[in-house]
């Protein structure tokens, strides 16, 4: 199977690169970017072939693309790997606008083409273990739902994940769809509501975007939850931040933590706590399942579908923050 | 200074601890019952009083430890009889209610001591204190738990009359509502929803005994609170949770990760838990003698109190605009509580 890589924009393309690498029978055909200059040097790092254009690359002939580029692009590169029947999984937030996530889920409808979209949750051990014990009933009715991802700020990854057009926000567009599609996924049912208020205290020197938000979810089965999107992890964090859930249900309160499965170092060279990582590695298990979806002609575990409904909420934070009060869901597409 | 506690439930009977620890005299208990109150007399010592009137005609101090929807009438029948009070948390049912009780006691020259005991608990002042010297810089997002079994009694179980006490947001929330305005200043606006709130139907009440409140709070500061407050978890839980993320850093703080010991003992059958659990961790002096003594240093020597009536006021406001807006499904702006005039 021969899958490529559109744009080295976002950094998990670090991680994808070694985890298309791990499985037997995919090829990375190579890495395109529009922009010669970050995309030629990491090509050049990993050991890929540089394509300098998407259509260079796409000409080469592929069965599946990753799109990692800025999520203001995310639509056009989609559309365009769509047009050329290749089947795509692309990072999230799906997109920065409705329109355009909608406009991608159509263009891969219409192409016959899979769109998922990265949701790496849906692949964490913890979470999935989660999502069985809610299947069989153990909890019983999901009445309400705490829940957190709190991350550093992620300007020194990336310059664009601060910039408003590029990004489509800040640590509401950054860190709501995670949980939000977890929510969708666990519940199994759509949020008919949200309220948030978000602040720009952290990071208010450096940054424009948002960088506090707090929001609650009410969903059609009446079960409400919180999730906190806080770029609220200092830079001397253990780690870049984190992925936790309290459910309260009729038979009892479950945690889950998507990350604590960590040691903890305290090393000499950086005086600095650090916490490293033995969990399972979800973002493998992510790419795994494209490239399942593709080879078993079916649709993902996750969909751009999904993608979609969780930038609907992303957009709904935004609406309700901005006039303070509840914003009722479905949003149209404008 | 003689002290009587009104109420020998959970905190009558732990106030009466925290008194036997002052120089104050417990001069007696007050209960529906005078076989309710008959325990207590006999281990702190004190009479069993057959009335409120009797009580506040012994006593310079009432110590209110009654229901909540009891507060108003019996801090007014203490004013009128020109004696201190200690109210427990929270200060009343209605903010009207607090302001006449706050304007009765300043009319009276009597003081008024509200019970937000969470003040007092060494790790919430230690933050507090960490925030007041810059520490973290500004606070920007701060998230507060409070997760307990709901409280159990065999008879009168008013903490589960919504109309007497509340339930979860104002009972068991306030604490927290009122530890993120000490903490990040006057809230502005409330949003909130409960279980039992979005459960309940006039068919099938649902049951206040597991109810679970989440609320979103902004500070007229810019700063943001998240509070969940749970009477949902299994008995003898009890957790607290708080972190406070600002400009120049982070606060952390998990009763469960911090708990000095660990008991696993192979039992025989299972344990009684107490009927209204409480925070614990191991300490050379209890939060609630700790505040105790500084309502008796506040009372004989004029020192700073931990929490104004005020401040109680201010957490209840709060705490109702919670419920109002879980009843309501809109934020709720507060308006600043006009000064109560003396």
């Amino acid at each position: 199977m021969r899958i490529g890589i559109f744009s080295v924009a976002h950094h998990h393309v670090d991680a994808y690169v070694g985890n298309l690498r791990a499985i037997p029978g995919v090829e990375l055909v190579g890495i395109a970017d529009d922009d010669q200059e970050r995309g030629k040097p990491y090509a050049e790092r990993f050991q890929a072939r540089f394509y300098p254009s998407y259509g260079a690359l796409l000409a080469e002939g592929l069965d599946g693309v990753l799109v990692c580029s800025e999520n203001l692009y995310h639509s056009t590169l989609v559309e365009m790997a769509a047009r050329a029947g290749v089947h795509v999984m692309s990072e999230k937030p799906l997109a920065t606008s409705l329109a355009d996530a909608r406009a991608m889920v159509d263009a891969c409808d219409k192409a016959g083409v899979i769109l998922m979209t990265a949701f790496p949750m849906r692949f964490s051990a913890p979470m999935i273990e989660i999502k069985a014990l809610l299947e069989g009933g153990a909890l019983g009715q999901v009445y309400t739902c705490n829940t957190t991802n709190q991350g550093q700020m992620p300007r020194h990854h990336r310059e664009w994940f601060v910039d408003k057009r590029l990004a489509g926000g800040g640590a509401v567009m950054d860190h709501t769809v995670h949980l939000a599609d977890v929510l969708r996924w666990y519940l199994d049912s759509e949020v008919i509501e949200v309220y948030a208020q978000t602040n720009h205290i952290l990071h208010a020197d450096t940054v424009e975007v948002e960088t506090g938000g707090l929001i609650m979810l009410t969903f059609a089965n009446g079960t409400f939850a919180t999730i906190d999107c806080s770029w609220s992890r200092p830079f001397y964090y253990p780690t870049w931040g984190g992925l936790a859930m309290q459910l309260v249900g009729e038979r009892g309160v479950v945690y889950v933590d998507g990350f604590c499965q960590n040691l903890t170092t305290y090393g000499h060279p950086e005086q600095h706590t650090a916490w490293s990582y033995w969990g399972s590695d979800m973002n493998q298990a992510m790419v795994e399942e494209f490239v399942a979806a593709i080879l078993e002609v079916r649709p993902p575990a996750v969909t751009g579908y999904d993608g979609y409904k969780a930038v609907e909420i992303a957009l709904a934070v935004y609406a309700s923050a901005e006039s303070e009060q509840p914003v009722a869901l479905p949003l149209t597409v404008s | 200074m003689r002290v009587g506690i009104v109420g020998v439930g959970s905190m009558g009977s732990i106030h009466a601890a925290g008194w036997a620890e002052t120089p104050a005299k417990i001069a007696g208990f007050l209960h529906r019952t005078e076989a309710g109150a008959r325990p207590l007399a006999d281990q702190y010592g004190g009479q069993v009083y057959a009335d409120l009137d009797a009580l506040l005609a012994d006593v310079d101090v009432v110590d209110i430890c009654t229901p909540t929807h009891l507060h108003h009438e019996m801090v007014l029948k203490a004013a009128e009889a020109g004696r201190h009070v200690i109210c427990e948390k929270p200060i009343a049912r209605t903010v009207e209610q607090g302001q006449e009780m706050i304007a009765a006691c300043k009319a009276a020259g009597v003081r008024l001591l509200v019970a937000h005991v969470v003040r007092s608990f060494p790790e919430y002042a230690l933050a507090k204190a960490a925030v007041d010297r810059g520490e973290i810089g500004q606070p920007a997002v701060i998230r507060l738990a409070r997760e307990s079994s709901g409280p159990r009694k065999a008879v009168n179980n008013w903490f589960l009359d919504l109309v007497k006490s509340g339930g979860v947001i104002l009972d068991l929330m306030i604490h927290d509502f009122d530890y993120a305005r000490w903490v990040a200043g006057e809230v502005q606006t409330v949003y909130a929803k409960s279980i039992w709130n979005t459960q309940a139907t006039a068919e099938s009440p649902a049951d206040p005994v597991r109810d679970h409140g989440l609320a979103i709070l902004t500070h007229r500061n810019g700063a943001l609170s998240h509070v969940a407050g749970s009477w949902a978890l299994p008995p003898p839980e009890f957790h607290t949770r708080f972190e406070i993320a600002g400009t120049e850093g982070l606060i952390q703080y998990d009763s469960e990760s911090t708990k000095p010991i660990h008991l696993y003992f192979h039992k025989e059958e299972a344990e009684e838990a107490p009927a209204v659990p409480r925070p614990s961790s191991p300490l050379s002096e209890s939060p609630y003698t700790t505040e105790i003594k500084a309502f008796y240093e506040a009372l004989v020597h004029d020192a700073p109190v931990p929490v104004s009536a005020e401040d109680g006021l201010a957490a209840l406001q709060i705490a109702l605009a919670a419920l109002e807006s879980a009843r309501t499904g809109v934020a709720v702006h507060l308006e600043p509580l006009p000064e109560v005039p003396s």
